[in-house]
């Protein structure tokens, strides 16, 4: 190695220049990272196929300004340099960084990176008086001459540079070396990759036009970074999360605070920042910084709910209390991402600059974006995708480029594109290098069961599946059934041995990793993995061998305690592939046509069928015991309203279709959580640092507070202390004339919970890992590999595990904690995403069932609708035909009120509102008409077409009585047809449940009276714990005070939800 | 805000180095011809000077003899022109009373003191260019002076600081790597028998990675023995030529 120096002229923390001096250390071997190397470098990892026409080496400017192109699939054979990567780390921060850093580590794209500067050939020192661009050419010209020569010039180089003089000075120097532009290089290297050329375009032309800027000050500069660290840690600024609000997005956002930074501890709530000037160029997600106002300044929240869409009302009257106000005086970090916007049509376009147009994303918390493009005559009314760059002090909107067009706005594979790149899932098809890694189904490729690490359970036991009709990837199986001796009873779930065929850091596994889930909308899905494995390999077909991950218990006959578990991998052919239709039926005793069995022997078959029947009612009996166990515990039973889109063969919608609930449901999913639980408790118990958990934190109490006024105006009364309490008053706040006021309750207290969250163990305290809703102490998943990422993790954990219990060293160390909980992030968002992505998409399904109908003739159009939250002119109803929830207003734009007639029908005249808790009320010259809480009303729905956003529905008060619906269509499903079945399934989990309670009490009885015995101590409440109560009762009383702000927030955020839908 | 990288993905360090790999070290030993022992070290570009008086009488307080063996006495300080921006170091702040203190610990461990009863050894350290690792360069430049001044040392003490970064364990800081944040532990070792003379951490580390960290330093301290070792013989082959022996 060779010593050198490098001078460096930094800032020194006071402001002043300081002269550094740098060591600099040159060595000889500098792996090249080629497949064509001769010279036998050092190659691990990634490297350059040997297939490509030439090699590309982008100078400074290119990947600093163009790296997006760089990025375009296509491109191969790119060699970055040292030199390059370090401009962009100090030109563009991290957050572009990083991105070049996943560039570099994804095996999809080929490129790699050069260190040239540690190559003591290919570098170059500074010279005195040298400019940085030029240095910087001169390096990546050298490197580039040193790859070639390196390579014995085999293959030619192609170094590409926006600057005019470098070409001129370098291209006649060395004969394999060319030296070209940028756009040159992409129309004659790469002609075929159109998608790279029209980015580059785009990228020029807002280049170009960043130059003519004007210089008038829109809006007060950011501090500088220093500044802002130091007022953070001084506790003068907060740092924060800006969230939208997205109903009044030009006026309202809030941040959120970050936790630790924060030392103001008077301050809980969130900051409301007001006004597009206070906001200061911040965007919807980004971190910003925030300065407090006076407290003379500070204002409320809107509480009215706003009538359409990005429409600039001044501040109403009704306000909410003042909470903090704040401005924006600094951004950390952009959280920017790839926006779809649409082009306005050509008479809205401003005519003097017709090349900078202002197209409007399709997300309402994103500000219009200025685009350059020469193309707005031919994008008119299209949707697009475009990136932001920039946001200077001086304009009034961002800049951004155009990226790839979606296609016309209005139609349905632009719409559900829309939806997928507004939540940034971006899914390409399987490329081919992955799917060449798939294993063929085939006989030479025979499923085996080693003795050791395999159990054949073939012959031994009868396996079932219970799924949807038509499911083709089925991952979980059952088998149950009675061991020799009659005392105990052997349960077994059956997964799907994902991680036998995808092997970690494969391509397929890195692919799956980056879905992290199978994406599911209403029309279509998007498979996690591809469709060799899902649908055939890994699915637990019926009739076929297939390897299966699984855990075996074994119950007590009697107490259904267990005994003994047994997790490991198998072999297993299942015997039955049903649905759950067949298998209430079977259950029910209703005959049954069962495909497997139809070709055998009459008595042959009606013995197996008693078989499996016999299996079945096993298998709910356990179920059934399960679920009352869990309720003891306090598990919740929510409610969320499923509605799937019923498609003929053209993709058109004919109905829209509520879910069924069956009571096989339930034993399946009830079969599912208890395997979960198990297989959390293990790799917990045997990896306490590092394992995959899934916890869902108890809600706060102030979000409860909507569901406690609604149940309280109907005479409920609902306690929240503990997730049993809430089981319980739930479970009693049933209204015998409708069924729907309980539904609607659930679904409330289910919007007030926060979501369950993947976690590895390390990083939280071992009492959180509980899990709220299902009221386990560990829960994680397991039973679906085939669909979840996480899954796949916790196999390969629960691999780990078993082979610890072997003590055979696991084959590859474990993911550490840190690697974890990242990817435990990225599988929480991706699940998050593609949670949206379904909601959306059934809006989308929505819109367009009653787009196409007339809202006024159209029978379908008119629906019963039950109130269920009350807001300053209007309120939240829910329409249990479609499940559709909305806001209907009672007072329009033009102030009028709407009034009921004597037969109820309603029209709008002028008048006033009044609200109280639990109704609300119009007061015009025709008499006074009141709304109350749960009660039954008649809605028209409407569509409300929108260009550049998604549609909406716009619900219409018709009448204030229940809508006199014409005889129910055939495929709804009548509460008669259910009864039946709920009634048995309610009376067995009572009885079960009351069995336990004894049994409990008895238990408690016995320590009870030792305690008594030794410490003589009362059993009945004493005053101590009856002042503890009281006090914490102020306690209480005092945080929902304080943080009313927080969770009005949560409460309206849901609402709004509900407005859009 | 945007941190240094302090190890790239490629493996590499800020200077180029890889992660186990040392600075380059030059040394000559017997710098000045009026004290009984001297030497110059450079580590990269922290460069220091030590000289060793002794073993001699105890001079000032007399109190402080001990009767057994010989008092170390050290003192370490910094040049002002040492770091980027030139600052005025007083005589005895706390930053060099504690290496001092430090040096001496390490060479009462070292230095075979039960030969010389009631007498003093003092060892001045000077810092003339500080780049990172200046504990561990005093200490090397520390033992080539006391080798020097021919007073007998169980082995040379051979120190290096090790730094934590990415779960991976940086050899030999460089300044910009040491005050990048992370942890960093400095060692000093008696080599041959693999004994510490000195160990110190300030930063937090996980106890799972303090194995891998001192194995790192162990490695670093062993790599630098080595080329004192060479500097010592080349030195006494000069010697030897001149003498005429």
């Amino acid at each position: 190695m060779i010593k050198t120096e490098k001078i460096v002229h930094l800032k020194s923390s006071r402001g002043r220049k300081v002269r550094v001096v740098r060591e600099h250390y040159l060595r000889q071997h500098v792996p090249c990272y080629s497949s064509l190397c001769q010279a036998r470098c050092n190659n691990d990892g990634q490297v350059l196929s040997g297939d490509v026409t030439h090699y590309v080496f982008p100078d400074v400017g290119v990947v600093v300004d163009y790296q997006e192109v760089l990025e375009v699939a296509g491109l191969r054979g790119v060699v970055f340099t040292q030199t390059a990567c370090h401009a962009v780390q100090h030109g563009k921060g991290r957050r572009q960084y990083n991105r070049l850093r996943g560039l570099l580590k994804d095996p999809r794209h080929d490129c790699v990176l050069f260190a040239n500067e540690f190559q003591e050939y290919a570098y170059c020192s500074r010279e005195k008086g040298e400019s940085q661009d030029k240095w910087h050419n001169r390096c990546v010209y050298s490197a580039a001459v040193w790859y070639h020569d390196h390579l014995a010039g085999v293959k030619p180089v192609v170094m590409i540079t926006e600057d005019v003089s470098a070409v001129a000075e370098y291209s006649s120097l060395h004969s394999g070396i060319y030296i070209v532009s940028m756009q040159e290089y992409l129309q004659n290297f790469w002609p075929e990759l159109q998608a790279a050329q029209d980015l580059y375009c785009s990228i020029s032309q807002t280049l170009q036009e960043k130059e003519s800027e004007g210089t008038e000050r829109e809006y007060t500069e950011h501090l500088p970074s220093e500044v802002l660290e130091a007022g953070i840690k001084s506790g003068r600024y907060i740092q924060g999360t800006l969230n939208v609000n997205k109903h009044r997005a030009q006026n309202e956002a809030f941040v959120r605070l970050e936790g630790s930074s924060n030392k103001n501890t008077d301050l809980n709530s969130d900051v409301l920042v007001s006004g597009g000037k206070s906001r200061n160029r911040a965007v919807h997600g980004d971190t910003v910084v925030v300065e407090l106002l006076p407290r003379s300044e500070w204002s409320g929240r809107a509480m009215a709910l706003s009538e359409g869409q990005g429409e600039d009302k001044p501040p109403e009257s009704i306000q909410s209390q003042p909470m903090p106000t704040g401005r924006v005086v600094g951004i950390l970090q952009r959280n920017w991402r790839d926006y779809v916007v649409t082009f306005p049509p050509k008479e809205e376009t401003q005519s003097r600059n017709s090349r900078r147009i202002l197209a409007t994303p399709w997300d309402q918390r994103i500000p219009k974006i200025r685009i350059s493009t020469q193309q707005a005559d031919a994008l008119q009314d299209h949707r697009v995708v475009v990136r932001m760059d920039s946001w200077e002090s001086t304009s009034l909107y961002p800049n951004g480029h155009s990226v790839r067009v979606l296609g016309r706005a209005g139609e349905l594979e632009t719409e559900i594109q829309t939806i997928l790149i507004e939540n940034s899932i971006h899914i390409l098809p399987f490329s081919e290098a992955q799917l060449r890694e798939m294993p063929a189904n085939s006989p030479e490729n025979p499923w085996r069961a080693d003795a050791a690490a395999r159990r054949d359970l073939r012959e031994s036991h009868l396996v079932f599946s219970i799924d949807p009709r038509g499911c083709e990837d089925v991952d979980d199986t059952l088998s149950v059934r009675s061991l020799p001796g009659g005392e105990r009873l052997e349960l077994g779930v059956h997964i799907a041995d994902v991680t036998h065929f995808v092997p970690e850091g494969s391509l397929t596994d890195l692919e799956a990793r980056t879905r992290a889930t199978t994406y599911y909308l209403a029309d279509r899905r998007y498979d996690m993995l591809p469709a060799v494995l899902s649908a055939d390999l890994c699915s637990l077909l019926g009739g076929v061998d297939r390897y299966a991950m699984s855990v075996i218990w074994e119950l007590d006959t009697r107490t259904l305690a267990v005994h003994k578990v047994w997790y490991g991998r198998t072999l297993i052919r299942s015997s039955y592939q049903l649905h759950y239709e067949l298998a209430q039926a079977l259950l029910n005793g209703e005959p049954a046509q069962v495909l497997e069995l139809t070709r055998l022997e009459p008595d042959q078959r009606d013995a197996k069928l008693a078989q499996l029947t016999e299996a079945l009612e096993m298998l709910t009996h356990v179920a059934r015991h399960l679920r009352a166990q869990r309720d003891q515990g306090g598990a919740l039973e929510l409610e969320g309203v499923e509605v799937r889109a019923q498609l003929d063969e053209d993709k058109n919608i004919t109905a829209l279709v509520p879910r069924e609930p069956l009571e096989v449901h339930e034993t399946v999913a009830e079969c599912m959580i208890y395997a979960n639980h198990w297989v959390a408790r293990k790799i917990q118990e045997s990896f306490p640092q590092q394992a995959l958990l899934r916890y869902h934190p108890p809600p706060r109490q102030e979000y409860f507070n909507q569901l406690v006024d609604s149940a309280t105006a109907r005479g409920f009364t609902i306690n929240t202390r503990s997730n049993k309490d809430l089981a319980k008053s739930l479970d009693q706040a049933v209204d015998p004339k409708d069924p729907l006021v309980n539904r609607l309750l659930r679904v409330m207290a289910t919007q007030a919970m926060s979501n369950a969250l993947y976690v590895s163990t390390g990083s939280i305290p071992q009492d959180q890992y509980y899990h709220y809703g299902l009221a386990l102490d560990r829960y994680t998943h397991f039973t679906s590999p085939i669909r979840r990422y996480a899954d796949v993790v916790v196999h390969r954990l629960l691999t780990a595990a078993i082979s610890l219990d072997q003590d055979s060293d696991p084959s590859k160390p474990l993911a550490s904690n840190k690697e974890l909980e990242v990817m435990a992030q990225h599988i929480n968002k991706k699940n998050q995403a593609a949670q949206r992505t379904q909601k959306l998409s059934t809006e989308l399904f929505q819109c367009l069932y009653f787009k196409d109908k007339d809202p006024l003739t159209d029978p379908c159009c008119v629906a019963d609708a039950i109130m269920y939250s009350i807001r300053a002119n209007g309120f939240l109803v829910f329409i249990p035909q479609y499940g559709l929830k909305g806001a209907v207003y009672v007072k329009n734009r033009e102030g009028q009120v709407v009034s009921a007639g004597q037969d109820g029908t309603c029209e709008w005249q002028s008048g006033s509102v009044h609200r109280y808790p639990d109704h609300i009320s119009t007061v015009c010259s025709a008499g006074t008409t009141t709304f109350s809480l749960f009660h039954h009303i008649t809605v028209r729905i409407s569509v409300q077409p929108s260009r550049c956003h998604s549609d909406s529905l716009h619900l219409e008060v018709l009448s204030n009585t229940p809508h006199q619906s014409p005889p129910e269509p055939a495929d709804l499903p009548g509460p008669q047809h259910r009864g039946s079945t709920q009634l048995v399934q309610e009376v067995v989990r009572l009885a079960e449940e009351a069995t336990q309670q004894a049994q409990e009490k008895a238990a408690q009885g016995n320590r009870l009276s030792r305690e008594e015995r030794a410490f003589r101590q009362t059993k009945g409440p004493n005053l101590y714990s009856l002042l503890e109560e009281v006090r914490e009762l102020a306690l209480m009383d005092m945080q929902a005070c304080g943080t009313g702000g927080g969770g009005l927030l949560g409460l309206i955020g849901q609402a709004g939800c509900t407005t859009s839908a | 805000m945007a941190g240094l990288e302090l190890l790239s993905d490629q493996g590499y360090r800020l200077d180029g180095r890889k992660a186990p790999e040392l600075r380059k070290v030059q040394a000559r030993m017997g710098v000045f011809a009026q004290a009984d022992g001297s030497a110059y070290i450079e580590q990269g570009n922290t460069k220091a000077l030590a000289v060793v008086y002794g073993p001699h009488e105890m001079r000032g307080s007399r109190s402080r003899t001990l009767h057994d063996r010989a008092v170390i006495n050290c003192q370490y300080s910094m040049a002002t022109f040492s770091t980027a921006e030139r600052k005025r170091r007083p005589h005895g702040d706390r930053k060099s009373t504690e290496m001092s203190l430090h040096l001496k610990q390490t060479f009462e461990a070292a230095v075979m003191t039960q030969l010389y009863p009631r007498s003093q050894i003092d060892i001045y350290v000077k810092v003339l260019q500080a780049d990172g690792g200046n504990y561990s360069v005093c200490v090397n430049a520390a033992t080539l002076a006391v080798i020097d001044a021919g007073i007998p040392m169980r082995d040379y003490v051979c120190a290096c600081t090790v730094g934590f970064v990415d779960e991976t364990p940086l050899a030999d800081l460089c300044f910009a790597e040491e005050s990048g944040g992370g942890s960093s532990l400095a060692l000093a070792l008696l080599p041959r028998g693999g004994q510490i003379a000195l160990l110190q951490m300030d930063a937090r580390l996980h106890q799972d990675h303090l194995e891998t960290l001192m194995e790192a330093a162990m490695t670093a301290c062993k790599g630098v023995s080595k080329v004192l070792d060479e500097v010592v013989r080349q030195h006494l082959q000069e010697v030897s030529v001149l003498t005429g022996e």
